[in-house]
């Protein structure tokens, strides 16, 4: 476990050492500063930032393949991966520690976003409940996007690749159900809908939290950090 | 301390390691030598737990490698070819970084790392970004990183590859100065490296081992298998003469020697440095290489008793006495698939093993 920390603060060290890092959290920050002025700070609006959440998962399907399509790709492509290999050090470590380092970037990205909040309490009395719920469904989603990520990071060198390979699965796995639920028998159409991440996040902005959601993010997170662990030790048996 | 048993290794169906069988004992300083795609880097990377073998076994102070794979790796200081290293790093960030993965306690961790960067004279870089480093330096963090757990056996991949002959020079003082109380295995298709550092040398060539044996011992057993080169300096005269049909004085001695039992062959070579005949001079120095049959390795004192009867002034006369280059070289050419290939100079063979 200390191992999987040292690795994965080393990587969240990196994020900051490179420029991805700082122009990634600078565009989450620009665009989510666009939203805020023209959509929730407006004389008359609710206190709350219910369409925000909304905005942020959008723009979280593509944030998050650019933080993640470096973790283990970099490794790969620089051969990095060698002398990590051959530490005593297994390959769940390595990817728990990558995507530790991912999910901690993202709580960074997330943290200045708090100073809408401070706006908001500022001027108004907004429902923490609420905003807590949809930090908490963020942060969810994130994690779940970022693990698709590790896994796509895992099976290429090129970064590049790993990007767009997680971009799709992220819209294939958003969409497809909202689609195929369309013209799916009912009972079909109920389960499709719960297997899509950004339908089951809708319920976090309205301040709903709901156990059987919060497992299906991190279950699915887990999945496909595992798949990474596993896909990084098959090359050993290649 | 290291134990090959009948390793193979196969991509695809490219053979890249065919029953390759080492026993590297503790303290030895072994070269693993050949030219480039021979499966050099393949070997060590299946040692280092990096590959597993496709056959075989390999034991690494007692630990298999894929059966104990962490306690292996853990004995292992490895440095991988080319040293790959995170460029947006520190110097003292990334050892600090390796000295936690391989475990170094906390209370010794500052001691290794200085201690690393001292052996690998890294001191005064140790606060820049590795990025920003010399290939050589590069190379030198990538071992210093390799020695920070204090390893029993260290493993270097070409570690000199790419450097300058000074940064060479440095690097394989560094690595004689690693092996004490050591078991090293450096691979290189550099000569001098493999030839000056370690005291018993593999030759690998299309994944099979060729050779295997002290420097000297190689030599003393090439030298029965191909006898030593003569090379002479002589002054003669070398341009035709009339009343000697037309043959020179040269001609007359080269065929006087080559008569001689148990030369193979003679054959001319430039003397560096020489100018060339201005038409002036009647004699000049001439150099001859005469290659004796294996049944008479020595011709020394025929050859002075023909020159000496002959009259002949002559300034030099020597073995040339055979290189790890030239075994290296023979066993690389009698490997050669083509017969193209075998047929090639030694210098072009020696430029194909450089590149």
């Amino acid at each position: 476990m200390s191992r999987a920390l040292t690795i994965a603060v080393r990587e969240y060290g990196s994020f900051f050492r490179i420029p991805l890092g700082w122009v990634v959290i600078a565009l989450f920050m620009c665009l989510s500063a666009v939203f805020f002025a023209q959509r929730t700070f407006v004389p008359g609006n609710p206190a709350e930032l219910r369409d925000f959440f909304g905005v942020w998962w959008g723009l979280l399907l593509f944030v998050s393949p650019a933080i993640s399509m470096r973790l283990v790709s970099d490794e790969l492509r620089s051969g990095t991966i060698e002398p990590m290999l051959t530490a005593p050090v297994g390959e769940w470590t390595i990817v728990a520690g990558k995507y530790l380092a991912a999910v901690f970037f993202l709580i960074t990205m997330l943290l200045p976003t708090l100073a809408f909040v401070g706006v908001l309490a500022w001027l108004s009395r907004p429902d923490f409940g609420a905003i807590g719920a949809g930090y908490l469904g963020l942060l969810l989603l994130g994690m779940l996007y970022l693990a698709v990520g590790t896994l796509a990071s895992c099976l290429t060198s090129s970064q590049s690749l790993a990007f767009l390979g997680t971009l799709f699965v992220l819209f294939v796995l958003d969409l497809a159900p909202a689609r195929l639920a369309a013209q799916a028998p009912e009972q079909w159409a109920a389960l499709l809908f719960k297997l899509s991440p950004s339908y089951r996040v809708a319920d976090f902005a309205r301040g709903l939290v709901d156990t059987s959601t919060v497992a299906f993010f991190l279950l699915g997170s887990f999945w496909f950090v595992s798949v990474a662990a596993i896909s990084l030790q098959s090359r050993r048996w290649r | 301390m290291i134990q090959i048993s009948h390793v193979s290794k196969v991509y695809g169906s490219f053979p890249a390691v065919q029953d390759v069988s080492l026993d590297i004992i503790p303290g030895q300083v072994v070269g693993l030598l050949g030219p480039n795609g021979a499966g050099k880097s393949t070997t060590i990377r299946m040692i280092t737990g990096f590959l597993p073998p496709s056959a075989g076994r390999i034991k690494v102070c007692g630990h298999d490698t894929i059966d104990d794979s962490l306690r292996a790796r853990r004995s292992l200081g490895y440095l991988p070819e080319s040293a790959p290293l995170y460029p947006e790093m520190r110097v003292k960030d990334y050892l600090s970084f390796r000295a936690k993965l391989f475990g170094v306690p906390r209370g010794n961790r500052k001691n290794a790392i200085l201690r690393a960067g001292d052996r690998c004279k890294l001191l005064e870089v140790m606060g820049r970004r590795i990025g920003h480093l010399s290939k050589g330096f590069k190379q030198r963090v990538g071992l210093a990183a390799a020695i920070l757990h204090d390893p029993p056996v260290l493993i270097l991949d070409e570690p000199s590859n790419g450097l300058d002959p000074t940064q060479i020079r440095e690097t394989r003082s560094l690595i004689r100065d690693l092996s004490v109380n050591r078991t090293v295995l450096v691979s290189s298709h550099i000569l001098p490296e493999v030839e000056r550092t370690c005291d018993r040398v593999v030759i690998i060539a299309r994944g099979r081992i060729r050779a295997d044996g002290a420097p000297t011992d190689l030599l003393a057993r090439m030298l029965k298998q191909v006898p030593a080169k003569h090379s002479l300096e002589m002054y003669v005269e070398t341009r035709a003469d009339p009343e000697m049909g037309g043959r020179s004085e040269l001609d007359r001695i080269a065929a006087r020697l080559k008569a001689m039992p148990g030369v193979a062959s003679i054959a001319r070579e430039p003397i560096p440095g020489d100018k060339p005949d201005q038409g002036i001079r009647v004699a000049e120095w001439v150099r001859l290489v005469i290659t004796p049959q294996p049944s008479h390795p020595d011709l020394r004192e025929p050859i002075a008793r023909a020159l000496s009867l002959g009259g002949i002034l002559y300034r030099d006369l020597r073995r040339q006495s055979p290189t790890l280059e030239q075994l290296f070289m023979r066993v690389i050419e009698q490997d050669a698939p083509s017969t193209a290939q075998s047929a090639a100079s030694d210098s072009d063979a020696a430029k194909g093993a450089g590149t």
